[in-house]
């Protein structure tokens, strides 16, 4: 069985019979990565570019190491700027990679839509790595699949998303996989950072971070994503830290234990007291672990060897 | 030049022959008898596809690019398409490369335009350069046949520049159009703010960002007791504003799109660029709100807000594409066969000719005879589907080519001309 979709372009599209497929592959892959030989074959005649038009370094690792260890053929292409700024446009950097013969396309970029553009466009396979504000899709699958990890099942799950909403492509993602899952969501943090009509996505709104806290069994905590910020929406960091931030003591007094999670890179000392990250209660390095066998399941099942090795 | 139109409906409730059908038959340029069956050997003629007449129609906010920016569109383009869409009369905005703020400028575009079917009426900048900082030359610009004055797609934010731009063209009976965008406010938004935007991830332009800024400018239009048209509004409590505003009497009028009249922020879902527009495609209650406010008289006049741009400018990421529709040659098309079904005929086509002739002081061209013949000619009952081969702008930045319309232009009659879609 193959998804329903050609593109990994967000968990948008993505129906929850995918979701699972993605995390029974990936429960595959994963004892594949616990072998002293961390490698199968399957890809060995595919080749895979990572365009990175962002800043990325767990998220290309992550990707170059899924590629890897399915052995495929990888080239990496990173600009910092945007596309445009070099003076190319996105359509011709990508068609001149794919003129190398190049069959899937892994790409992240700081305008939303970017890979439904790409996907429009030129004729590969394309793998959303993080596109603007909108979805950053591999992230928000290995997060529901370490939650199922850990917790063993997601649905009816009370799940908490807390920081910088408007911002992030891991909000956003995480938002539409939950509750394709049947998790119950609630994103909370200062009202600035929460983009209106969120509510329309079926999620509960909390300003008050301990409240939120007592109300939920897994709290994801997002980055303060100081970079894409174009208003001054909060005063400074530190009354981020002292109002939003979330410490042991917080979670000393909540009277039960709750799953943490963070897609990092942490700020520590502000979202995160390292006394909570670095806890028994975090599952951050457990995600990054996911990350790998998550993105080998996607990669896997977008590439067209499906139906010839079932 | 002799034309004979046979058969054509009348559209034109000023006229006594409104809603009759008859034949016009038309000489050098002036409307010499309005019959049945009038016989003129020399004539050509006109006949068939359910023909109906009207006054000329005027486009009153058009994008030429003509100097500066002739890649996307030249004068001689933008009047062929104009002709096309139906338009005997276009305003343009001086959106130029230099700006239009001087009067050899607005002279450079009369005279590059004259002798044309369509007519051009420049309009200049109100702030020089249209950079929103000081008072630009009107009342040279003026004299020297600047029809009004705006600064275009960079609407002025200084409240108080606006005030003395409204005041200072008291002096010769001016108007300012103004497009409605408080810039503070959509500042990095790349589409409408809603449960779409929400959706697509995507920063979304407020509501508020609009009708913040109709708001400010209606006190300031009744401060100043000046003109002002604001035009391409698109979100439900512009229409309640300009509503109120013209009850109390003041002097404002303002103008739609065809676009916001034929789409919504839905069009989004698959971020093509083609439908990034500047104001951002509304809402669907947008959309019927603004449909009432042209049903009952609130909205007066329908214009294109055509927006030609380059295969290069829009065929990007869409936060880096740039704004804009190419419609104008099909604004009636997009219009009759998103609205034909709800809004009478008559009301749609006064949007297009009389109201927006009245509001800039056009002359009056009615279908009397003896008058000049100053004519669109169309059919709400063809079809048409225009083409990339069809289309007569230089740019192609239209979501509408390839798809079939109810309501087709058939030509115009303007300056002892006839351009002929048939």
């Amino acid at each position: 069985m193959s998804l329903s979709v050609k593109h990994l372009l967000g968990i948008k599209e993505l129906t929850s019979q995918d979701i699972e497929q993605i995390f029974q592959t990936a429960d595959n892959f994963k004892q594949v990565l616990q072998r002293p030989i961390k490698k199968v074959p399957t890809l060995r005649d595919t080749t895979i570019a990572n365009v990175f038009f962002e800043n990325s370094t767990r998220t290309r690792i992550s990707f170059e190491l899924a590629e890897r260890r399915l052995s495929a053929d990888v080239v990496n292409f990173a600009s910092s700027g945007s596309s445009v700024s070099k003076g190319e446009t996105l359509i011709d950097t990508v068609n001149n990679i794919l003129a190398m013969k190049v069959d899937m396309v892994v790409m992240r970029h700081s305008a939303s839509g970017a890979p439904w553009f790409l996907s429009q466009n030129v004729d590969a396979r394309i793998i959303n790595a993080g596109d603007g504000i909108n979805e950053h899709p591999t992230q928000a699958l290995l997060d529901a699949y370490s939650i199922r990890e850990r917790l063993g099942s997601i649905k009816g799950r009370r799940i908490c998303i807390i920081g910088d909403i408007m911002h992030s492509r891991v909000a956003l993602s995480n938002i539409y996989c939950l509750g394709k899952l049947g998790a119950e969501v609630m994103v909370a943090g200062p009202p600035t950072l929460i983009p209106k009509h969120i509510e329309d996505l079926g999620v509960k709104v909390e300003y008050d971070v301990k409240k939120a806290l007592q109300w939920c069994e897994v709290a994801n905590v997002l980055r303060i994503q100081l970079e894409r910020q174009h208003k001054p929406l909060f005063s400074t960091l530190r009354e981020y830290a002292l109002y939003y931030g979330i410490n042991k003591q917080t979670l000393d007094s909540l009277g039960k234990e709750i799953v943490i999670m963070h897609p990092g890179p942490i700020n520590r000392g502000v979202e995160l007291n390292s006394d909570v990250a670095n806890s028994k209660q975090s599952i951050i390095l457990d995600q990054v672990e996911n990350g790998v066998a998550i993105r080998m399941a996607v990669i896997y099942l977008l590439s067209g060897k499906v139906n010839l090795e079932d | 030049m002799q034309l004979l139109i046979q058969q054509a409906k009348i559209v034109d409730p000023r006229s006594e022959h409104h809603n009759k059908t008859a034949d016009l038959l038309i000489e050098d340029g002036i409307i010499t008898t309005i019959g049945t069956n009038i016989e003129a050997n020399n004539a050509q003629i006109i006949t068939g596809h359910n023909l109906h007449v009207s006054t000329g129609w005027t486009d009153i906010f058009a994008d030429y690019r003509e100097p500066g920016y002739e890649h996307k569109e030249t004068i001689a383009t933008g009047l062929a398409a104009a002709a096309a869409g139906g338009y005997t009369d276009v305003l343009t905005v001086p959106n130029t490369y230099p700006v239009v703020s001087t009067k050899s400028i607005v002279q450079y575009l009369l005279q590059t335009a004259a002798g044309n079917a369509v007519n051009l009426h420049p309009c200049g900048s109100a702030t020089q350069n249209a950079e929103g900082k000081t008072l630009a030359e009107m009342m040279d610009m003026r004299a020297n046949g600047a029809i009004a004055f705006t600064d275009g797609w960079k609407p002025i934010q200084n409240a108080g520049l606006m005030q003395k731009a409204l005041e200072y063209i008291k002096a010769f009976n001016g108007i300012l159009l103004q497009m409605p965008v408080d810039d503070a406010l959509a500042e990095g938004g790349l589409m409408h703010e809603g449960p779409v935007s929400t959706r697509l991830g995507m920063a979304g332009i407020p509501a508020l960002a609009e009708t913040l800024m109709v708001h400010r400018d209606i006190e300031l239009l009744r401060y100043t007791g000046s003109r002002l048209h604001i035009t391409g509004i698109s979100v439900a409590e512009s229409v309640e504003k300009i509503r109120a505003a013209k009850k109390e009497g003041l002097q404002v009028t303002c103008s739609i799109t065809p676009y916001h009249l034929a789409l919504t922020d839905d069009a989004l879902i698959t971020y093509k660029s083609v439908y990034k527009v500047s104001p951002p495609l509304r809402s669907e209650a947008d959309r019927q709100a603004l449909i009432e406010g042209l049903k009952d008289g609130t909205i007066d006049c329908i214009t294109s807000h055509h927006r030609p741009q380059e295969w290069d400018a829009k065929t990007k990421e869409f936060e880096y594409a740039a704004d804009g529709m190419n419609v104008q040659e099909m604004a009636f098309s997009i219009v009759y066969d998103a609205i034909g079904a709800q809004v009478p005929l008559h009301t749609i086509i006064q949007a297009l000719s009389t109201t927006p002739r009245a509001i800039f002081g056009l002359p009056a061209s009615g279908i009397a005879k003896g008058e000049k013949a100053c004519l669109t000619l169309f059919s709400p009952n063809d079809t048409v589907t225009y083409t990339d081969d069809t289309v007569k702008s230089l740019s192609r930045n239209n979501p509408f080519i390839g798809k079939k319309m109810k309501g087709r232009v058939l030509g115009i009659i303007n300056n002892d001309n006839f351009v002929s879609n048939i």
